[in-house]
C-alpha cells in the first residue's frame, strides 16, 4: 500500500517539475547578448580550467555535438563520464545563468558550427 | 621465507651507498608489509623484498584483479598491506579489505557523504588509508575523520574536522598519519578561499586534540585581510618521526594563486615544510621554500629522512622542482638543487640561502610563459629512494604553461571555482626547446647528480616503487607498467594494464610469495587537463582496478 502512495507522490512532483520547466522563460540561446553573458560566466566560474578558454581544452567542447537540454542538465546537475567529473552548479548559479552558460557552450560546439555553415 | 627476506634486508642495509643509513628504522617493520603511505616513516617507498628481481622480472604475470567500484576520478590510492591483508580506498571513500593472495573482499565500508561533495572542487577521490591501533583510518571528502575496526570494517568513531559547508569545501583527499597515539589530518585549501589546517586527533577516541593553522597570524606576512582566504593547507600525507615525536608536513600554495596583489608578504606558512610536535601540534620549525608564490608551486610532497655523514637530513621537493636538503632538527639549508633544467620562474634558488633569484612576476590580464607548468616539475605522485643504488627515482614533468592573473571576487556560496585569481590553471604547452615532456629520472638525492633517465612521450603520473631486487617500477597514463634496472634504467619488463596509473605501486609478500600490486585507473585532474597537450589521453579507458602480479611458476 505504501508504494502506490509514494509513486503517486513521485508522479505529482514530476508533473509539477515538467510544468515548471515549460513555464520557464528560456532565453534565446542564439542571442549574442545571452552568449556574451554566458561567456563571462564561463570564464568567471573557471569552466576554462577543464574546457579551455576557447572550448578546446582538456575536455574539448568544440569537437562535440551538443544539445541545449543536455548542456543545461550537465551544468546544473554535474556530470560523471569515463572517470572524469564535473561538479554540479545548481544552487550556485541561477537557472537564468545556467541557460546563459548553455548558450555560450552551444555557440562553440559542433552543432553550432554546423548550423553556421 | 621471512628469515630469508629479513636477511635480504640486512644485506640491503650493508650495501647502502656511502654512509647513508635508515634514519627512521624501517628494518624494525616486517619487510613483507607495506604498512603506511610511503611504506616507512622515512618516505623512501623502498621495499627490502627481493624475490622478484632483475633475473626473473620478465616472468611476472597477473595473479588476480580486484575492482574498486566507482571509477570517478580514477584510482589514486597507495594501498596498505599488513599481514597479507590489503586495505584499499577508492572513489567516494569506499574502503575495502582484500585477501592479498586472491584479491577477494573481506569487508567493505562506504560512508554516506554530504551531498555538497557533488559541488566541491576536490572530490570524490582519496589517496589512501592509514592503519594502526587495530583500526583503519580515513579522511573523507566531506571533512571527517573516520575509524574502522581493522578486522571487521565496522565504524568505531567519526569526527567532523573541517567546517565543510563554510570553507568552500575544504576536506581530506589523503590519509591521516598515525603519529603515536595521535592521528594527523591535513586539509585541502590552496585553491579554496579558506585557511588550510592540520588537525591532531586522539587515535583511540576521535577527540580533536589540536589544530595548526597553515596561515600564520602575522600582518607582515599577510597584510590586511589577505590571510583570511590564504589557502595553504596540507593535502598530502605527512611523515612521522617517532624518535623526536615530530610530524613533518609540506604545505599548499597561497591564494589567490596567481593574483598576489593583496598579499604582499611572504605568506607563511604556505609552500613550506613544517615540523610539528605530534602530541601538541606545536610548531618546532618551518622552512618556507617558495616565499610569496605566484606560480601555484605548492610544497605538499613527501618528506624523505636520512642520516648522512652523521647528519640528520630531510630531502623535500616542491612543485617548482627544486629539491631542498634540510637539517632535520631545525630546517637549516644544507643544499638546494633543481630536478630539471626546464625552469624559468626564477633564474635560480640560492643553494645556501634559499633566496629566489630573478623571480618572474605575472602581469594582470596578460599571459606569461612559466616553466614548469602548474602541474609542477613533478606532480604529487611520490618518488622512491633505493639505498642499494643511492638513487632517488622521480617522474619529472618537462612542460610549461601560460599563466594569466585576472581579478576575482570571493563568492561565499562558491564550491566549484578555485580561489585562484584566474580563469584557468594555466594554458599548458610543450617545452620551448622541443624536448620530450617527461622522464623517469634517477638522481643523487643530496646533490641532484643524474645517473640515468628514461624519456617519455607522455609523462608519468604514478608513484614509483623501488626494491632490493634491483628494480624500479613505474606506470604511465596510457597503461604501460614497466620494470627498470635500478642501476642503469634499462627496461626489463612491460605490461599493458588497460588504463592509466595515478596511484602508488607497492609490493608485499604473503606465504613466501612476493607480489607487485598496481592501482590502475586513469583519473584525477591530470585526466581532465592533459588531453589538451596529449590528445592520445582522451581515449584512455577509465577504471578502478588493483592488479596483483607474481612470478609465474
Amino acid at each position: 500500500m505504501r508504494f502506490p502512495v509514494v509513486w503517486a507522490g513521485v508522479v505529482l512532483v514530476s508533473g509539477l517539475v515538467v510544468a515548471k520547466l515549460h513555464a520557464e522563460e528560456i532565453p534565446d540561446l542564439k542571442d549574442p547578448k545571452v552568449i556574451t553573458a554566458g561567456h563571462e560566466l564561463y570564464l568567471e566560474k573557471q569552466c576554462a580550467h577543464c574546457h579551455g578558454e576557447d572550448g578546446r581544452g582538456g575536455v574539448n567542447l568544440a569537437q562535440r555535438t551538443l544539445d541545449a537540454k543536455g548542456v543545461f542538465t550537465s551544468i546544473a546537475d554535474g556530470r560523471e563520464r569515463n572517470g572524469i567529473r564535473m561538479p554540479e552548479w545548481r544552487g550556485v548559479l541561477s537557472d537564468k545563468q545556467i541557460w546563459e552558460a548553455t548558450a555560450y557552450v552551444l555557440s562553440i560546439s559542433q552543432a553550432s558550427n554546423k548550423a553556421a555553415n | 621465507m621471512k628469515a630469508s627476506l629479513a636477511s635480504s634486508l640486512g644485506l640491503a642495509c650493508f650495501l647502502t651507498t656511502a654512509t647513508v643509513v635508515f634514519a627512521a628504522d624501517p628494518g624494525a617493520e616486517d619487510p613483507n608489509n607495506w604498512p603506511q603511505y610511503n611504506r616507512t616513516a622515512n618516505a623512501w617507498r623502498y621495499s627490502p623484498l627481493d624475490q622478484i628481481n632483475k633475473d626473473n622480472v620478465s616472468k611476472l604475470s597477473v595473479a588476480w584483479i580486484a575492482h574498486g567500484g566507482n571509477i570517478t576520478m580514477g584510482i589514486q590510492q597507495t594501498p596498505i598491506v599488513i599481514d597479507g591483508v590489503i586495505y584499499s580506498i577508492t572513489s567516494g571513500n569506499r574502503v575495502a579489505a582484500l585477501d592479498g593472495k586472491t584479491g577477494q573482499q573481506i569487508w567493505v565500508y562506504e560512508p554516506r557523504l554530504d551531498p555538497l561533495t557533488k559541488k566541491v572542487l576536490f572530490a570524490p577521490y582519496s589517496r589512501g588509508v592509514a592503519v594502526g591501533h587495530g583500526m583503519v583510518f580515513i579522511g573523507t571528502v566531506d571533512g571527517r575523520g573516520i575509524a574502522l575496526d581493522q578486522k571487521t570494517g565496522k565504524e568505531k568513531w567519526q569526527v567532523q574536522l573541517t567546517d565543510f559547508a563554510n570553507c568552500h569545501g575544504c576536506n581530506f583527499t589523503s590519509p591521516p598519519v598515525v603519529a603515536g597515539d595521535i592521528l594527523t589530518f591535513g586539509s585541502t585549501a590552496g585553491e579554496l578561499a579558506t585557511q588550510g589546517k592540520i588537525y591532531g586527533v586522539e587515535a583511540a577516541t576521535g577527540n580533536k586534540a589540536w589544530e595548526f593553522n597553515t596561515i600564520k597570524e602575522d600582518p607582515k606576512s599577510w597584510p590586511g585581510e589577505s590571510g583570511k582566504h590564504g589557502g595553504g593547507g596540507a593535502w598530502m600525507p605527512g611523515n612521522y618521526d617517532a624518535k623526536t615525536d615530530t610530524v613533518f608536513y609540506g604545505t599548499g600554495n597561497p591564494g589567490k594563486d596567481f593574483d598576489a596583489s593583496d598579499r604582499k608578504g611572504d605568506n607563511l606558512y604556505t609552500d613550506s615544510v613544517v615540523a610539528l610536535e605530534a602530541k601538541t601540534g606545536k610548531l618546532k620549525w618551518h622552512r618556507q621554500e617558495i616565499p610569496h608564490d605566484v606560480w601555484d608551486f605548492d610544497s605538499p610532497y613527501e618528506v624523505l629522512q636520512f642520516t648522512k655523514d652523521g647528519k640528520d637530513l630531510i630531502v623535500h621537493m616542491n612543485k617548482s622542482g627544486y629539491v631542498f636538503v634540510l637539517d632535520k632538527n631545525n630546517g637549516n639549508i644544507d643544499n638546494i638543487w633543481p630536478i630539471s633544467d626546464l625552469k624559468n620562474f626564477v633564474k635560480n634558488i640560492d643553494p645556501k640561502t634559499g633566496e629566489l633569484i630573478g623571480r618572474v612576476e605575472l602581469t594582470m590580464n596578460k599571459e606569461t610563459l612559466i616553466c614548469p607548468s602548474t602541474f609542477g616539475a613533478r606532480s604529487w605522485n611520490a618518488g622512491a629512494y633505493n639505498p642499494k643504488t643511492g638513487l632517488w627515482y622521480n617522474n619529472v614533468l618537462d612542460f610549461c604553461a601560460y599563466l594569466k592573473p585576472v581579478a576575482q571576487k570571493v563568492d561565499p556560496k562558491e564550491y566549484g571555482t578555485g580561489n585562484t585569481g584566474s580563469n584557468d590553471f594555466g594554458r599548458m604547452v610543450m617545452a620551448p626547446d622541443g624536448r620530450k615532456p617527461g622522464q623517469l629520472s634517477a638522481n643523487d638525492p643530496f646533490t641532484g647528480k643524474q645517473k640515468w633517465s628514461y624519456a617519455m612521450d607522455v609523462p608519468g603520473f604514478s608513484c614509483v616503487l623501488t626494491t632490493a631486487g634491483g628494480l624500479v617500477f613505474n606506470g604511465d597514463p596510457m597503461g604501460k607498467l614497466q620494470a627498470f634496472d635500478a642501476e642503469t634504467g634499462k627496461v626489463l619488463w612491460s605490461f599493458n594494464t588497460g588504463s592509466g596509473m595515478r596511484g602508488g605501486i607497492v609490493t608485499y609478500a604473503v606465504d613466501g610469495e612476493q607480489y607487485i600490486l598496481v592501482p590502475s585507473g586513469w583519473g584525477s585532474y591530470a585526466a581532465l587537463l592533459l588531453p589538451a597537450l596529449f590528445p592520445q589521453l582522451e581515449n584512455v579507458p577509465a577504471a578502478s582496478m588493483l592488479i596483483a602480479f607474481k612470478i609465474s611458476k
